[in-house]
């Protein structure tokens, strides 16, 4: 039997983008950390169906081309911030000006900032190192980022528009890419964040991310994350949610499979009365696979949840979902509802759903539930025999499985783009014989 | 229009069918009774195609063409509609959606432009109010929700705008109270029209007081055993199914 490999050290080698102190000895202190670890097995509980497609080769160590060109994407109109390979490019980015928001780039911050934004990072959940002694992979985010954003708002600040973040990753030559965004929404202020993860050229890269959202008294606070990243790159997102008293924070995610995508969402309602709602909607083809770890900690009194997620998997692909629930002991009242549906488009595909509650409150209303089929075929039959192909009749229901909650993405743009990428994903799966 | 000869069909290797006799001409509404497990579902789902109901013996012609040779799809496209005796519920598809595609799909079929979304509303609002369905159902998922009524009306509704040349309704009497069979009924009356035939299955003589049929047949064991008038439906009600050698709880038995 092979033994567990640990990461190379080539993969805890900075490129040297000049940073403010507090954060440059906070990534050395990760690198440190994460010396001689081993890289996660299938015995990995949380990357038992994963780490089979982890594959890090020492060509992609390397930090991919800080200079690369920059394309603005599809938002040109609204506010965007671009980021080409994990750093930030203001020529082609259109900040917001509105008092109160103030978004900077790590190289620019002041000594103070930097103990902001190093002061997120230290507790930043993603930075839990793994139970079993192996790389939580998560953390190396923190031993490589060569740049990231602070986006700070002021108690009260509503910014009236989406902020797009786009994140592209050139991969016309191995390497990797480590964009890192911290979010302090002050209390009672409100914004939507939208990250949008593309990429262009097919070499094998892979692209490791950490979002933190500080979420302040009364704060609303909308996150949503499309991934339409080619196959050709591993992406390892972490995000990581702080949430105080009575605020609101919901999670709008879209991903498209490639040989691995991997994101842990995990928030902490840490304020009485917070409130969360998670969406989720992952598709795979091909021999694609695509993990979503969530986690979610009633840490207050009267805190609701509502998780929904939904994974379709078509050919050979395999989709993952594991959802957990911790009710801490103090968390009495709280309201926890969790929903993972799974559709199997074919009898090669895979899907593995895994929910977890773990409640230590007495008093607290828990209910979860996760479905795994396939199309029906009276629904078929309905549909065809009012004229419809077979073909069409199956997309028309696997998108109904999925609608509800692409309808729900509060984002218009994000909406469409989504349909775009469903649809190349029916014309694939569904290939008129 | 319809030509039915000798027809054997079997769902799950049972025998349903045992060699079925029927010729439909347009303009006409026939009526098929018979107590349950008489193969009165079977015959409608294998004139609407059905895979999961296998033709064995016989042969069925629609409009000349064989139709057991064509696909579902096509057999819809050509103009047979079923009204399904337990509608699918499809969350997440507006009905409104549905019924576009639908009629989209018919209008392709025959050359005809696709209708846009405000045509299209303007046209299923007003065959809405035809089966009393309040509008805001077409914006709910398909048949979501629905109750048993709202559910077969929204089958009338589909006919009404899909103007088929043979509508199937499958047990559409069945569950609704005295007010929702009247609706459907009226919604029936309204199909009628001399090029296209209307073929009833029912188990209860009371949605043929509101829908007068021209023929009126009685399935038992799989084969047509007696035709005749609408008088033969009051007949029936009257005197049950066992003056004619049919023991009802066998047939229930038998599948």
């Amino acid at each position: 039997m092979k033994s567990a490999s640990t990461l190379s050290n080539a993969f805890l080698q900075p490129a040297g983008q000049a940073l403010p102190a507090a954060l440059l000895t906070l990534r050395f202190d990760r690198a440190s950390a994460l010396a001689d670890l081993i890289l996660p097995t299938r015995k990995t509980e949380n990357w038992k169906y994963s780490a089979k497609h982890l594959k890090l080769t020492d060509d992609m160590a390397s930090t991919l081309p800080m200079d690369a060109s920059a394309e603005a994407g599809d938002y040109n109109s609204g506010y965007t911030v671009v980021m080409v390979n994990g750093v930030v490019r203001p020529d082609a980015s259109n900040y917001p000006t509105l008092e109160g928001l103030s978004i900077q780039r790590f190289g620019d911050l002041s000594e103070d900032d930097a103990s902001v934004a190093a002061d997120m990072l230290s507790k930043s959940i993603s930075d839990q190192p793994a139970k079993s002694g192996s790389v939580n992979m998560s953390q190396l985010n923190g031993a490589r980022f060569e740049d990231g954003l602070l986006i700070q708002l002021q108690p009260g600040t509503v910014l009236d528009q989406p902020l797009f973040l786009i994140h592209h990753t050139t991969a016309s030559h191995s390497g990797s890419a480590y964009p890192c965004i911290l979010v302090a929404a002050g209390n009672n202020s409100q914004l939507t964040v939208v990250e949008d993860y593309v990429s262009s050229g097919d070499c094998s890269v892979m692209v490791n991310t950490t979002t933190e959202f500080s979420v302040g008294d009364g704060a609303n606070v909308t996150s949503v994350r499309l991934n339409t990243e080619g196959q050709s790159v591993q992406h390892m997102g972490t995000t990581g949610v702080r949430q105080q008293r009575s605020s609101r924070f919901e999670s709008h995610s879209v991903g498209f499979g490639s040989t691995l995508r991997r994101h842990d969402l995990h928030v902490r309602l840490e304020g009485e009365g917070a409130e969360c709602k998670l969406n989720g909607v992952v598709v795979t083809q091909g021999t694609q696979h695509y993990d979503n770890h969530t986690t979610i900690e009633h840490v207050a009194a009267n805190c609701n949840s509502e998780e929904t997620y939904r994974n379709i998997a078509a050919d050979k692909s395999h989709a993952v979902f594991n959802g957990r629930i911790h009710i801490h002991q103090d968390a009495q009242k709280s309201k926890a509802n969790m929903s993972n549906k799974n559709l199997l488009l074919t009898s090669g595909a895979e899907i593995d759903t895994k929910p977890e509650l773990e409640i230590y409150a007495d008093d607290v209303l828990c209910a979860h539930g996760a479905t795994i089929g396939q199309l029906d075929k009276q629904s078929i039959f309905y549909l065809v025999s009012r004229g419809l192909s077979p073909r069409d009749a199956k997309v028309l229901l696997t998108m109904a499985f999925i609608n509800e909650l692409v309808e729900q993405i509060p984002v218009e743009q994000v909406r469409d783009t989504a349909h775009t990428g469903l649809k190349q994903f029916f014309d694939q799966a569904f290939k008129e014989v | 229009m319809l030509s039915i000869k000798n027809l054997h069909a079997s769902v799950e290797d049972k025998q349903i069918l045992n060699g079925l006799n029927l010729e439909i001409k347009a303009g006409e509404v026939h009526a098929i009774m018979g107590p349950n497990g008489s193969g009165k579902s079977t015959l409608s789902q294998v004139l609407a195609g059905n895979e999961a109901f296998e033709v064995t013996e016989g042969e069925v012609t629609f409009n000349g063409d064989n139709l057991l040779d064509l696909a579902t799809e096509e057999r819809a496209r050509e103009g047979i509609f079923l009204a399904f005796q337990y509608p699918v519920e499809i969350p997440g598809i507006s009905n409104l959606q549905f019924l576009r595609t639908s009629v989209n799909a018919m209008r392709k079929h025959n050359g005809i432009e696709d209708m846009n979304a405000a045509e299209f509303m303007k046209l299923a609002k007003e065959v809405s109010k035809q089966v009393d369905l309040d509008p805001a159902f077409l914006k709910r998922g398909v048949n979501e929700g629905f109750s048993g009524g709202e559910k077969k009306r929204n089958e009338i509704m589909q006919a009404l705008l899909l103007k088929p040349k043979l509508a199937i309704l499958d047990e559409t009497d069945s569950g609704l109270d005295i007010d929702a069979l009247k609706v459907v009924a009226d919604g029936v009356n309204a199909l009628r029209a001399p090029d296209r035939a209307i073929l009833m299955i029912t188990h209860y003589q009371r949605l043929l007081d509101h829908i007068v049929p021209d023929y009126v047949h009685v399935l038992s064991e799989g084969k047509i055993i007696k035709s005749g008038g609408p008088e033969l439906a009051l007949e029936l009600e009257a005197k049950g199914y066992g003056w004619l050698g049919i023991d009802d709880q066998a047939a229930a038995n038998h599948g």
